[in-house]
């Protein structure tokens, strides 16, 4: 079996106003990937092709050994994914929502979700539409977390959110590592990335441009923002050449 | 497909729609109860309420489980479960039949006993057996409901596909042009009807030839939406 959780291959996919361009990475168990990148830099689109919710024009996306999407369910069953795009139903409880998620995946734990119901101190029996954008987010990280994913996929999950509630999220997934787990983020804060990714990879319009552990990117003293701006003016020299 | 997955999302899209589902079949009851009532004026209110039914069901289960999907970003929480587009399909088409058929049978009823040949009245004369009267209102259930059944699958496939509103009040409006001037213009001019009709209500040859026409209309139309369906590419 390959130690990478997520591998993906000469990935590109192309729409009217934007192109995906030939995306090579990988992610080995047990680490944390943080994915930082402008908006429209490709961030979103490049974790909706690794969920199967769109699909990539050429190369392979390969998850936990299976291939997206010919074994959609199988990696969807063991791949826990959070967005800043994505939304509960606002008329239904977050109990209810348990119970569907519950009902859809065979390593739900309830023991697990009810501890994660307390630490975040969320009511489960309130509509979800009465809930502030930072519980929804912690609603939606515990029904991904309950169920004792693989890998976590997280599209800016920290993305408006005010900073005492960032730190909560920040360390809760902290806490969630483990040898067997593959953490997949993005986001706009360099701060939080290099809270908790082992390695960083920029993209910039369609492109990675740079992949590398966080404490050689870190090396030279300068924060994480700042030598993605170089990288980004790098890539801009190189391609006006 | 996993019928399992796709059976807990179509309960999944009646649990979220159990209230308007509930009003619409207490609508529909309260049409069939004023029609049965038997006097000129409520029966003209009973057929209104019931036509305002079908026309309502369909249009709230495009609206509701089908095009706000998208619209309010639960699409990418259900595709984020495990199933595949095609399950999700699937599922999405069986809770919109489902959500559509409870209360489109019970209006369609109403319709019924409006119909051109007053069954009960027919029935209480006439020396057919029972078996007749019964494929006989079978037959003209089968000429209201499945017709609108056929109607409601084309534009529930221009909904599932386009997940457009727009696209899909284009399409209602254009298969509401062609059905209404089917109906007003084409349909009482042909010759063969009325022989047509009687045939129904007796339950002969005419009321499986309709059924079997509808059905494989209906189903092309389920097998349209599945194909173009594969050939997207996003479904968020």
């Amino acid at each position: 079996m390959s130690d990478c959780a997520v591998q993906l291959c000469g990935m590109s996919k192309t729409y009217s106003h934007f192109t995906l361009r030939g995306i090579d990475l990988e992610v080995p168990y047990g680490t944390v990937l943080g994915l930082i990148g402008r908006n429209g830099a490709g961030k979103s689109t490049l974790l909706r092709i690794l969920m199967g919710l769109v699909r990539a024009d050429a190369g392979r996306v390969t998850v936990l050994g299976h291939d997206m999407p010919g074994d959609e369910r199988w990696i969807k069953a063991r791949v826990g994914f959070v967005s800043e795009d994505m939304a509960l139903y606002g008329a239904a409880t977050l109990r209810w929502h348990m119970h569907l998620v519950r009902d859809m995946h065979v390593g739900w734990d309830e023991a697990r979700a009810l501890d994660l119901l307390d630490r975040f101190h969320l009511d489960p029996d309130q509509p979800v539409r009465g809930l502030s954008r930072g519980q929804q987010v912690k609603a939606l990280l515990l029904l991904a977390m309950a169920r004792h994913a693989d890998v976590l996929v997280l599209d800016e999950p920290t993305s408006g959110l005010d900073p005492l509630v960032r730190h909560e999220i920040l360390k809760l997934l902290a806490a969630s590592r483990s040898e067997r787990r593959a953490l997949i983020f993005s986001s706009h804060y360099g701060d939080d990335v290099a809270t908790l990714a082992d390695s960083v990879a920029f993209m910039h319009d369609g492109r990675l441009i740079a992949h590398a552990p966080v404490g050689d990117l870190l090396s030279g003293g300068k924060s994480l923002e700042k030598v993605f701006l170089e990288q980004v003016s790098a890539a801009e020299c190189r391609r006006a050449a | 497909m996993n019928i399992k997955m796709i059976a807990r999302l179509v309960r999944k899209d009646c649990w979220l729609m159990r209230w308007p589902l509930a009003a619409y079949i207490l609508a529909a009851a309260a049409g069939l109860a004023m029609t049965a009532s038997g006097g000129p004026v409520a029966r003209s209110a009973g057929i209104t309420l019931a036509l305002n039914v079908l026309i309502g069901v369909s249009f709230h289960v495009m609206l509701g489980p089908v095009l706000s999907e998208r619209e309010r970003k639960t699409l990418a929480f259900v595709m984020s479960l495990p199933v595949t587009p095609r399950d999700a399909a699937v599922a999405k088409l069986a809770a919109a039949f489902t959500l559509f058929l409870i209360p489109a049978t019970i209006a369609a009823t109403t319709l019924v006993w409006l119909s051109p040949i007053d069954i009960p009245a027919h029935m209480a004369a006439s020396h057919r057996p029972l078996w007749s009267h019964l494929l006989g209102t079978l037959g003209y259930y089968a000429l209201v409901l499945g017709a609108w059944m056929v109607f409601f699958s084309v534009v529930l496939g221009a909904a599932i596909v386009s997940e457009s509103v727009g696209w899909t009040i284009g399409v209602l409006t254009g298969v509401l042009f062609i059905f209404g001037n089917f109906v007003m213009q084409i349909l009482p001019a042909l010759h063969g009807l009325r022989p047509y009709l009687r045939a129904l209500g007796r339950g002969e040859a005419a009321l499986p030839i309709t059924i079997a026409c509808e059905a494989a209309a209906i189903a092309a139309i389920v097998t349209i939406i599945l194909t173009l369906q594969q050939r997207k590419t996003s479904f968020v």
